[in-house]
């Protein structure tokens, strides 16, 4: 009976709290879509007038989880993983629970916006960055404005000094409709240079990998029997939202070896932890490649017939013997074995077993010839784990237990995280466990991981460029770099940026891209929220949030089509990056490609899917595809058709030319020329609370997780004098950044931590990336933000700290940049 | 009868916090407060383990572990007895919960609590979204509140929304008095404890330390005693023994 008192009292309270809400702190009219108050919450009856809209969550994290978006009253009530059409990809993590903390932000961008002292006349580009202030200007006149001076710039420069940056802030449509207006406009865009390291290592053996390394789908997780999971938290990053499919293998049996320089939830659920030290893991694979043929555990029968280990290399030269070498029939490109029980070199073709030698020198056609494992065998014959044991940082006896549960138990690999690859010669060490896997024969099985790249799936569509459209210019991002500098012909005058906070945050030495946006006469940026990257903007471009948006995405690591409804109108003035581009494009003289109402464009998008419709999908929300549950069944995709554990075609390093792999270090070094007076590697590993910089003013993460901090062992902190919780000075010679000083034991001495994806504003001074660097190696231009080095200080006494000294917990909320704010 | 419980299983817990946000989104609950905690066991500071680096290369003994802490819904609830109002009261189906209209703010109840489970609402609630969030109102200024055990959902035959939200399984809540249930099966079967046993406040929630369980059996939304036939989640082998805790073990 109190509780049927209570409603009319509490439902009262409801309705007053949303004129109270802290939406509306800062003066702003940012309940403008939301302040329909007049409806009185039946309050015992919120859980039948729920309805239920079809979600999914799609930032860079490659999860793409579909989700239950429950709605009542025209708003967002809470989020909750959605049982899609295959039931056991169930799956959400923490921050994709937390949409509504995203959509009704206070940081969202709520007007179109101009940098109040820019004009085409006189860009003033110095007027960018913290101190910017924008005014409130129409959609029409923004959109005038970007399009205006593209037109300007196309004329006075070229096309391609237009420069069309789209980030990975929010997969959906959005990124097919914007390059296919660059494609038309023929701008410039960039292609990654980020977390392509291991993955294009490991392809030169298996001829798949680009943004890591493939492996077979979650759902086989289970049928492994032993699991080396390696430079990855992945219980923190990419088994978070389905964690289960691990822990129910490890709940089954399977072994897991965490191969982790820095104890986490992952290595903390582990059989069996190696420590090894940071830059180091190449020379520990070459340890267990050692391992593997001095205990004879190798896999014969795979090496035969999938690999080529028994491949003749001549000594002379480093190629592979050719049968053009040994036969009159021959050809330049079949390799040659030794066949055993008929005593004469055969052809080596793929997917075939032979009697084939695995090891050995012979003579053929006048050449000597060793075979493949043998080169191997040789190389890695000065990498006992006995004799790089101080090198590597992990006890000789645990990396061959490692390699016995490996090449013993069962199927099995290496998991990959992205830690590695964020080091300068990350791709040797793809190279290397590549042969690992294929010496104890893990690939092709049910039960082998060869990777940490889940197989999936994703809708086909016929949907793209405009048929003779001139294309784009193409840069790696360390190209656009120089591009921007003004090292590029023809020069980039504009960037119109998309679901992207690279240039002012995410990028390594932050201090040089901002630098650059000096030499261009316009920033556009669209985005949801006011990123960093906005703060540099000349014109800014308020992005309707993905729950706002109807759409559709592939799942890329599970096998779904997915569909997404708008739970309401985008809220104050934001609009769909579609929109904005349709816009553009009318203006620029392309209208006639691009579609106006989004449902059409959803079905024109499909029209190529033979495999469900559209109608089916926007009521099913997930469709189920069929895919492949197990991948490296058929022939490898190499000039061979064999995994190519020798690579006659390899590039060369330092002078180094890597057929095998060579262990190489770049400031990991313990001899680097910075060691002294920058001893300690510098790691900026993935948190849980961000995807990348997305969901840094996500309140429900930044109440458990507030400010930046550095982890550091307590050994090193109390050398340097620093006490836990203490303010310190990160600094080396590129810039510094100050955080708080966390004690952490799970760091090796040497070895500190500060998550990425924290914004500029967030720091009491400087920035992560002020200190990492844009060094690549010779081959794969792919940056090595770990590849690091720091000394640590305590911070100056004089330090402004306000912003985080405040002990109330949720007033830190009032100070965010309000999207709309002018001032 | 029905005696309500929780295990949570810490083998599988991996301190992502999935439940504690749906908790907070589900139940209204205020920015600044938290019905659920996940707590580190290791080192002083969240997500830090106990013990030194392995610099000699060794496994090492570092260790960490996470707590999930929330009200623990003891049979012999400290809160209950300290009340002076009896706004803190044990329902039937063993849910400690608090009659808000009655809830005077004395907070007698907070300082009983050995848990630390409760919050107490200084300031007007505030939330993201302006009319609040989740399936539950939003509880005023100067009263006490906590984890209800989404008893707001149990009405409809859900499970509770931390439960729904944990990626890793780990939580499996239902009837301790059905001795078939998976909570049942699985206090008997794994290594449980209770928090603080020796206070003898017999909490409904058990924590798994040891051996990993198979976890909550089931995917979908509704709480086991609703399914006509509570699935497995992993077929059992031909001749291994079930994982479940099923009456093969």
């Amino acid at each position: 009976m109190s509780k049927r008192d209570g409603v009319t009292r509490r439902s009262v309270l409801l309705s007053a709290g949303a004129a109270a809400g802290v939406l509306g702190i800062g003066g702003s009219n940012v309940l403008q879509s939301l302040s329909d108050d007049s409806e009185i919450n039946d309050v015992e009856r919120f859980l039948q007038e729920n309805t239920v809209v079809h979600g999914y969550c799609s930032p860079n994290c490659r999860g793409h989880c579909p989700l239950d978006i429950h709605v009542r009253d025209g708003q967002i009530r809470k989020v909750e993983p959605a049982i899609p059409d295959r039931e056991e990809f169930r799956r959400a993590c923490t921050l994709g629970q937390t949409h509504l903390h995203r959509t009704y932000n206070p940081n969202r961008l709520k007007y179109p916006m101009k940098r109040s002292d820019w004009s085409p006349e006189n860009p003033n580009p110095q007027g960018r960055g913290p101190d910017a202030e924008f005014e409130r200007i129409e959609w029409s006149e923004a959109l005038d404005y970007v399009a205006g001076e593209m037109d300007r710039i196309r004329e006075e420069y070229s096309p391609e000094s237009v420069y069309f940056e789209l980030g990975s802030g929010g997969s959906g449509i959005n990124g097919t409709v914007y390059s296919r207006l660059a494609n038309l406009f023929g701008g410039t865009m960039m292609s990654w240079s980020i977390d392509i390291n291991v993955g294009l290592g490991f392809r030169r053996i298996t001829g798949a990998g680009y943004f890591n390394t493939p492996t077979n789908m979650r759902t086989d997780i289970k049928n492994a029997d032993t699991i080396l999971i390696w430079g990855g938290n992945v219980f923190r990053s990419r088994l978070n939202p389905d964690a289960r499919f691990l822990l129910d293998a490890i709940e089954g049996g399977t072994k897991i070896v965490g191969i982790d320089p820095v104890y986490n939830q992952t290595t903390a659920k582990s059989d069996l932890w190696l420590p090894v030290k940071p830059g180091k893991d190449i020379h520990l694979v070459m340890g267990m490649i050692h391992t593997v043929l001095e205990e004879d555990l190798e896999d014969t029968e795979f090496l035969r017939e999938r690999t080529l280990a028994p491949a003749l290399v001549r000594t002379d030269t480093g190629a592979l013997l050719k049968t053009g070498d040994v036969f009159p029939d021959g050809d330049d490109e079949t390799p040659v074995a030794y066949d055993a029980d008929a005593g004469q070199a055969v052809a080596l073709e793929p997917e075939t077993y032979g009697e084939y030698a695995l090891r050995g020198t012979f003579e053929f056609g006048g050449h000597e010839v060793r075979t493949a494992l043998t080169e191997l065998e040789e190389t890695a014959s000065d990498y006992a784990p006995e004799d790089i044991e101080e090198t590597i940082g992990v006890d000789a006896d645990n990396v061959r237990q490692a390699v016995r549960w490996l090449a013993t138990r069962g199927p099995g690999g290496v998991m990959t995280g992205l830690g590695v690859d964020r080091y300068v010669y990350g791709h040797v060490f793809g190279q290397a466990y590549a042969i690992l896997l294929a010496l104890t024969g893990d690939y092709g099985r049910s039960g082998c991981v060869t990777g940490g790249r889940f197989a999936g799936s994703g809708y086909r569509s016929d949907y793209g460029a405009v048929e003779g459209s001139p294309g784009t210019r193409r840069m790696q991002q360390k190209g656009i770099l120089s591009a921007l500098q003004g090292d590029a012909d023809p020069p980039l005058k504009m960037m119109y940026t998309q679901s992207s906070n690279f240039v002012a945050n995410q990028l390594p030495d932050r201090q040089q891209w901002i630098d650059s946006l000096s030499n261009l006469d316009l920033v556009a940026v669209a985005d949801i929220h006011h990123t960093p990257t906005v703060q540099h903007a000349d014109i800014v471009l308020p992005a309707s949030h993905w729950t706002e948006r109807e759409d559709i995405t592939g799942a890329g690591e599970h096998p779904h089509a997915m569909y997404r409804e708008p739970v309401h109108d985008p809220l104050w003035e934001s609009k769909s990056d579609h929109w904005m581009i349709a816009e553009l494009a009318d203006r620029l003289g392309y209208g006639e490609h691009f579609e106006r109402d989004r449902t059409t464009l959803l079905r024109k998008i499909l029209e190529g899917e033979d495999r469900f419709t559209f109608e089916e999908i926007r009521e099913k929300g997930t469709i189920h595809l069929e895919t492949d549950e197990i991948i490296f069944t058929d022939e490898f995709n190499t000039p061979s058709g064999r995994l190519e554990i020798y690579d006659e075609d390899a590039p060369s390093e330092k002078g180094v030319s890597l057929e095998l792999p060579v262990p190489l270090e770049d400031r990991t070094a313990d001899d680097h020329e910075l060691a002294d007076e920058y001893p300690l590697l510098f790691m900026q590993g993935h948190s849980k609370w961000r995807i990348h910089s997305q969901w840094a003013e996500n309140p429900m993460m930044r109440e458990i997780n507030p400010e930046p901090r550095i982890d550091i062992n307590p050994q090193d902190a109390k050398e340097r004098g620093i006490e836990d919780g203490e303010y310190v000075r990160v600094y080396n010679d590129r810039g510094e950044m100050i955080v708080k000083a966390k004690y952490n034991d799970a760091y090796r001495p040497g070895h500190v931590n500060t998550d990425q994806g924290w914004w500029g504003e967030h720091y009491i001074a400087g920035h992560h990336n002020n200190l990492t660097h844009t060094d690549v190696s010779e081959t794969i231009e792919n940056f090595a933000f770990y590849d690091t080095r720091v000394e640590i200080e305590p911070a100056p006494e004089d330090l402004d700290t306000s912003k985080y000294d405040d002990p109330t917990e949720t007033d830190w909320i009032d100070q965010l940049q309000h999207g709309g704010d002018t001032a | 009868m029905t005696n309500y419980g929780m295990v949570i299983d810490q083998e599988r817990c991996i301190g992502c916090h999935s439940c504690a946000v749906a908790c907070k989104d589900e139940n209204n609950v205020s920015m600044g407060q938290a019905w659920n905690r996940i707590l580190t066991t290791g080192g002083e500071n969240i997500d830090t383990p106990a013990g030194e680096y392995p610099v000699d290369g060794g496994d090492g003994t570092l260790s960490m572990q996470y707590q999930p802490t929330a009200c623990q819904h003891c049979e012999n609830a400290p809160c209950v007895k300290v009340c002076p109002v009896n706004a803190t009261y044990t329902r039937e189906d063993g849910i400690v919960e608090i009659d808000y209209d009655k809830c005077m703010g004395c907070r007698y109840c907070m300082a009983a609590c050995p848990y630390n489970a409760r919050v107490f609402n200084y300031d007007k609630p505030e939330t993201t979204a302006p009319k609040g969030t989740g399936n539950v109102e939003q509880r005023e200024r100067g009263v006490v509140e906590k984890c209800t055990f989404c008893s707001h959902r149990l009405d409809e035959g859900l499970d509770p929304a931390c439960t729904i939200a944990c990626p890793s399984s780990a939580r499996i809540f239902g009837d301790l008095d059905d001795p078939d249930s998976a909570v049942s099966r699985y206090v008997k079967q794994y290594e449980t404890t209770q928090l603080l046993e020796d206070l003898e406040t017999d909490p409904n929630t058990y924590y798994i330390r040891g051996e990993m369980s198979p976890g909550r059996n089931h995917l979908g939304n509704e709480m086991e005693s609703e399914l006509d036939e509570p699935p497995k989640r992993r077929n059992a082998e031909p001749g291994v023994p079930a994982t479940d805790g099923g009456e093969e073990q």
